[in-house]
């Protein structure tokens, strides 16, 4: 049992130090709250974001044909996600995924779901995102066609999008055009990239690429496609 | 020098065991809820004439004793209840002593029924008495009295153990430091050695085991033969022997065999559920946690299907357990009807790591665990996993290994050359292609994904490799290519022809 004095000491050092020390808990909850957007390393993404991608939210790259740049999106993203400690979940539409393109330290935190089609992918999405273990959700469906997005259920996004709210997770679609409507940020990927590319640095390459925020048209006409269906099916 | 040697003796005090006896074990086995305050006795009658095999001590006051036949003990004590051994009632008691047991230390040994011999070397000694009296106390709850001897090897543990059931001590030390002062007080029946030997030493005077201890051991080998050196080397502790440590792996175990043929999952997951909550805590009172679980059903028509369940990491969570064990169980056919059901806990040592406060890794294994088997289900078990590259040349080969579940930190840039170029986004299958060319480089490319004029060209880049393996070499030239109004491509030229690998983005 310690002396009275002791105790009395311990006390009055708890009541002057209760206000300056935050336990570890109230530490990582603040951050979270000071830090609602997950910051990429690509300023141009970030700018037209607004710091980076939304916790909770659905974006979707659209990548219009090959070398625009939207493999190495994916790679800043990984790295991004292993450098915060994060773990990432790749739905990859076609098994497309090589894993010599990228940092072997960058996919210690990936888990690769090879998928046939954009329905499979979209299905194994949805029990994934139940899973609190995953911060980052991306799907690479730039192999995919408008119609295997219409064969996506759109009750599926929905509550996709209410899981990665609830853990606030991040969800990002590589697609060649509009997917669906939940997805509330929009851009796509406009600069081709040319044969020079493939000897310059990836840091270099990435920072030269250019975004352009999609808003309404295509998404919208998906908005309506799926709202349609909704109608049809209530 | 002389450290080492501080070291070695220090280590050497450290080392003891512990006997735990359990005095007339069958008969407690048989009545332990209940009955211990009517003198019973358990008969063998399965010989011409009934013998009593033992008795409590109430019956053994009345005059009862084992050996004796049964007619006899029923005239000499005429309240006498008679029983017989029970196999069940046994194995029961014999799973109870073990958990029990292995709550104190790891290491255990079932020396004979109701008898376990303990390592105590992984306990400090100054904890031994104290682990020894709350063992007492826990098994006394459960209707089993024991005794402890504490001692520095096997065989002076078991003298001690005798010596706490012949003094009516619950726990009894023969100290490393005191051992000859303490034989000396000690008959040659704690010794359990054979009749005659007693005899015969008190014969020549010997009345305690500390005066037999203190003889040499050439006088003892040349007068008692094998037998009296055996005893000697017992009391003087140079007799030590490695512990045959029991097999846990069958320790946790219920099972229900239905009196009726049951064709419903419902009572099978009542039954889960049942046994779930009382193997987990068994389980748990012994600190470990259930690393996998095993279940068994049979039908009536004699087949059985059986599943080992791994989890994760080590849990005593109910609920986890419950939705591992039933979700197979949900999908099982039920070809005829259930009418039997054995749940199995395979217990593992107590996980030592702590995660760091602010650790990455995961957050719930269990979770992930039920996750991916989930994904599996819908995509496949090949298709899941982290890529790994592995040590070849080799493009677009890789493995899927578990994902990490912890993860280091990260400081600068990713060891390993700098990453140059776009990233490779291969075809699902190989696009057979039609190639163009002049001067020795593509100048026109189709197939049948696409056809395209190309603009610029770097490569070849050859390589090859496998050639030490039979059936197995490889050898391609790739060409990185820039079609007009396309992209950059890959183009591969191979023995087997051109084509198409990927494009880069």
């Amino acid at each position: 049992m310690p002396a009275p004095d002791k105790l009395a000491a311990l006390a009055s050092l708890r009541r002057e130090l209760a206000g300056k020390v935050r336990s570890g808990t109230e530490f990582l909850e603040e951050c979270e709250r000071r830090d609602p957007e997950e910051a990429t390393a690509l300023a141009g993404l970030d700018a037209i974001l607004g710091g980076g991608f939304k916790r909770g939210r659905l974006t979707e790259i659209q990548v219009p044909g090959p070398s625009r740049g939207g493999g190495l999106v994916l790679a800043s993203l990984l790295a991004r996600a292993r450098q915060a400690g994060q773990y990432a979940i790749l739905f990859d539409v076609g098994s497309g995924f090589s894993v010599e393109s990228f940092p072997e330290r960058d996919l210690e935190s990936l888990l690769w779901v090879g998928c046939d089609s954009a329905a499979q992918a979209v299905a194994v999405w949805d029990v994934a995102a139940r899973d609190e273990n995953y911060r980052w959700f991306l799907l690479d469906g730039r192999d995919c066609t408008p119609e295997d997005w219409r064969a996506v259920r759109p009750a599926q996004w929905q509550r996709i999008v209410g899981q990665m709210r609830e853990r606030e997770a991040v969800g990002v679609i590589f697609a060649r055009g509009p997917v669906t409507a939940v997805a509330k940020d929009r851009l796509e990927l406009v600069s081709p990239l040319g044969l020079e590319s493939l000897h310059q640095d990836r840091e270099v390459i990435a920072a030269s690429l250019r975004f352009r925020r999609v808003d309404g048209g295509a998404g919208e006409n998906a908005g309506r496609r799926e709202g349609g269906e909704r109608r049809m099916a209530g | 020098m002389e450290e080492r040697k501080r070291k070695s003796d220090t280590a050497k005090a450290e080392t003891g065991y512990a006997v735990i006896w359990c005095r007339d074990f069958r008969l407690q086995a048989l009545k332990r809820r209940g009955g211990r305050d009517l003198p019973v006795a358990l008969v063998d009658d399965t010989q011409r004439q009934s013998i009593v095999l033992c008795c409590n001590a109430l019956a053994a006051r009345s005059g009862v004793a084992p050996g004796m036949p049964t007619v006899q003990a029923l005239a000499r004590c005429p309240l006498l209840r008679v029983d017989r051994p029970s196999e069940a009632s046994e194995l029961v008691a014999s799973r109870l002593l073990l958990e029990t047991a292995l709550a104190w230390v790891p290491g255990i040994e079932e020396t004979a029924p109701g008898i376990l011999t303990l390592d105590l070397s992984t306990q400090p000694e100054s904890d031994w008495i104290e682990s020894a009296y709350r063992l007492c106390d826990r098994l006394a709850r459960l209707g089993l009295e024991v005794v402890v001897g504490l001692g520095e090897t096997p065989a002076l543990a078991r003298i001690a153990a005798q010596t706490a059931l012949h003094e009516g001590a619950e726990v009894w030390q023969l100290e490393p430091s005191a051992r000859l002062v303490q034989l000396d007080r000690l008959p040659f029946l704690v010794a359990e050695c054979g009749t005659k030997l007693r005899e015969k030493l008190q014969l020549w005077g010997l009345a305690s085991l500390g005066a037999f201890a203190r003889l040499r051991r050439e006088e003892v080998a040349a007068r008692l033969g094998d037998e009296g050196v055996e005893l000697w080397l017992r009391l003087t502790g140079r007799l030590r022997r490695p512990l045959c440590l029991a097999k846990l792996e069958e320790l946790f175990e219920e099972h229900h065999d239905f009196e009726y043929e049951e064709h419903d999952r419902e009572p099978l997951f009542f039954l889960l559920r049942r046994f779930i909550g009382s193997l987990a805590g068994r389980v748990a009172a012994t600190g470990r946690g259930v690393a996998a679980v095993h279940w068994l059903v049979s039908f009536a028509d004699g087949s059985c299907q059986a599943r080992r369940l791994a989890l994760p990491e080590p849990s005593l969570d109910e609920e986890v357990l419950f939705r591992l064990a039933s979700s197979p169980i949900e999908g099982l056919e039920m070809k005829a009807a259930v009418i039997g059901l054995r749940l199995r806990f395979e217990p593992s040592d107590p996980v030592a790591t702590q995660r760091p406060l602010f650790g990455k890794g995961l957050r719930n294994r269990h979770l992930h665990g039920e996750t991916l088997t989930r994904m599996r289900k819908i995509v496949g078990a090949d298709r899941i996993g982290s890529p790994r590259r592995l040590d070849t040349h080799r493009p677009g080969v890789c493995e899927r290994a578990p994902l990490a579940a912890e993860l280091g930190e990260t400081e600068g840039p990713p060891p390993g050359p700098p990453v140059t170029g776009p990233t490779l986004r291969r075809y699902p299958l190989a696009c057979r292609t039609s190639v163009q060319l002049r001067e020795g480089k593509p100048l026109r490319v189709e197939s049948a994904r696409l056809t395209g004029v190309v603009i610029e060209a770097h490569g070849p880049w050859k390589s090859g490799g496998d050639w030490w393996h039979r059936g197995q070499s490889w050898e391609r030239s790739e060409w990185d290519v820039a079609l007009l109004n396309h992209g950059l491509f890959r183009l591969v030229e191979t023995p087997q022809g051109w084509s198409l690998e990927g494009y880069y983005d």
